[in-house]
């Protein structure tokens, strides 16, 4: 996609997008990876609570994890309104609260991920690690995350390409504002209320398609590389 | 200074390995016995890989596990190396990351090669930067080595680390082990199933078999025992030797056995066999095929010799009476 090819709006737009989706990954993963590795040991009590929690929001209406949202996060939420009296942050209608809805929406993808190449990485050689003084902190570090490498990359990769279109709990929970929270999904809805905004829309749905086709290509080109590098 | 576990049991699915005996933590000890009687499950539980189910666990002194006090020192934790049958090397490193891995978490004040030394002596040199996963089996088994060395352990377990070798590559490598025990003044503990590399390695014998230990000590003890002798095959049958006592003898010891053994009731002249020892028949024992198996106490100690029963009516050997054990070197 040559930048020259789009108007200065919908840069705009495509800019919100990239950077919505990109922070709801960075801030998502660390959580993710952490969910992903507690549901890929062997059973302890609680797991199956995790383990609902974790794919939650596949099953939930979008809306209604952005209504959620709203009542958690919002001005008056119980954690919205901690939020705001003790850092000053606002999350609903902002950016941010953007970022929040679709890295929830996006969660179960990456837990799901990283979490089956977790399960796929030779416990075996946890025990060779074990045996050359390496702790259980430091086989994580060490041995579980180097090895799980692939997954983690393809989860980020997929759950931000995920992003790029999330739509339902963006809209419900920061919603439509030009410039700040209108990514490609949210602006295409705009376009179709708009008379004679088709062809604004086509162009929009044509730069959404690319995002993402380029995202899953990417994250099956990594995993691929990652495998072949890891193949014993 | 030594190994003790105190009633102690493990269990992984229907299996239960009991064990109770002390053992000295130098030299090298030999784990032995028939396949799955629990000689892989002993050196995990060593290392703490598998969970005691009952008894207690001693190294030099210190608890390592004690089920009734609920002690339990993690496998990170004990200064216990293990060297794993199929080598499980780290295919995110190279050979040298592999090393590296062992040498950056092993305590400052343990002395142990560094990387460049152990390769020098392992001849893996030329692999240091190639990735694990086009290794042969003979070099992966020697990374794994060199890998478990620079960890710097007190005592290093192998579990038949030599599987994947045969014939005279698998005797370098014992011999190898022998010398790296000596030369780093690292007690090894070894399991093989093999009775010829028990003889040849072992100072002290640990023999397992159906979840129990059957009999353990200083190998030149425990080889002549008949409850060591029932865990061996028939034509495995036979008596450990003193290396100085046979012709070329290398390491501690050389298992002789009784279908390679000829016996003389005069003294032979003029043959081209390298070891002739003679001494007075201790005991004559029918076996349920027929044939005669004969224990001769030597200077070298007792020979067994099995020979068939036409040859034992024209010796018309006795109880008592002296013969002659013949052995060729080649049949060792």
């Amino acid at each position: 996609m040559v930048p020259a090819m789009l108007t200065a709006e919908e840069m705009q737009i495509l800019a919100t997008s990239l950077g919505v989706a990109g922070r709801a990954v960075v801030f998502s993963l660390p959580v993710a990876i952490a969910f992903a590795w507690a549901l890929s040991r062997s059973k302890f009590p609680g797991k199956w609570i995790i383990d609902a929690i974790a794919h939650l929001p596949l099953v939930l209406p979008p809306v209604l994890v952005g209504y959620l949202l709203l009542l958690l996060f919002g001005v008056r939420g119980p954690i919205g309104s901690w939020l705001r009296d003790a850092f000053g942050i606002q999350l609903a209608f902002t950016a941010e609260g953007a970022a929040l809805a679709t890295a929830v929406m996006a969660f179960p993808l990456m837990v799901r991920a990283i979490r089956l190449s977790f399960e796929a990485a030779d416990s075996s050689l946890f025990e060779a690690a074990a045996v050359l003084r390496a702790g259980p902190w430091d086989r994580f570090w060490s041995m579980a995350l180097p090895l799980a490498w692939p997954g983690v990359l393809a989860g980020a990769v997929t759950a931000f390409a995920a992003g790029l279109g999330e739509f339902g709990a963006v809209i419900t929970f920061a919603s439509n504002v030009e410039g700040q929270t209108q990514t490609i999904p949210l602006a295409i809805y705009s376009a179709l209320q708009t008379p004679n905004g088709e062809e604004t829309a086509l162009r929009l749905a044509a730069i959404s398609m690319t995002a993402a086709i380029t995202g899953l290509v990417l994250a099956e080109l990594l995993q691929r590389w990652a495998r072949r590098r890891l193949e014993a | 200074m030594s190994l003790k576990l105190k009633d102690a049991a493990v269990r992984r699915g229907a299996f239960r390995l009991t064990a109770d005996f002390e053992a000295p933590t130098e030299g090298i000890t030999v784990v032995f016995g028939p396949s799955g009687g629990g000689k892989s499950m002993l050196l995990a539980t060593i290392a703490g890989l598998h969970k005691l189910e009952t008894g207690r666990l001693n190294f030099k002194g210190k608890v390592m596990e004690e089920v009734s006090t609920k002690t339990r020192i993690g496998p990170h934790a004990r200064g216990i190396g293990l060297v794993f049958q199929d080598a499980r090397l780290f295919p995110h490193r190279t050979v040298r990351g592999n090393i590296q891995y062992a040498e950056s978490r092993r305590p400052a004040a343990r002395n142990a090669p560094i990387v460049t030394e152990i390769a020098r002596r392992l001849e893996i040199e030329d692999l240091l930067d190639r990735p694990v996963r086009n290794l042969s089996g003979g070099e992966r088994s020697r990374v794994a080595l060199a890998r478990a060395v620079v960890s710097a352990p007190e005592l290093l377990l192998l579990d038949e680390p030599f599987a994947a070798l045969d014939g005279r590559r698998r005797h370098a490598f014992l011999t190898l082990l022998r010398d790296l025990s000596r030369e780093q003044g690292l007690p090894m503990m070894i399991v093989t199933h093999q009775v010829d590399e028990v003889a040849e390695l072992a100072d002290h014998v640990i023999a397992v078999s159906q979840g129990r230990v059957i009999c353990h000590g200083a190998a030149s003890d425990v080889m002549h025992r008949a409850d060591f002798a029932a865990l061996l095959d028939r034509r495995d049958l036979g008596a450990r030797v003193d290396a100085k006592s046979v012709a070329n003898g290398q390491g501690g010891g050389v298992w002789v056995r009784a279908d390679s053994v000829l016996l003389a009731s005069e003294e032979p002249r003029g043959i081209s066999a390298r070891n002739v020892w003679r001494g007075r028949i201790a005991s004559i024992l029918r076996e349920q095929d027929g044939s005669i198996l004969v224990s001769l106490a030597t200077e070298a100690g007792y020979i067994l010799s099995r020979i068939t029963p036409e040859a034992f009516a024209d010796l018309e050997l006795q109880e008592g009476a002296t013969g002659w054990a013949v052995v060729k070197s080649h049949a060792l």
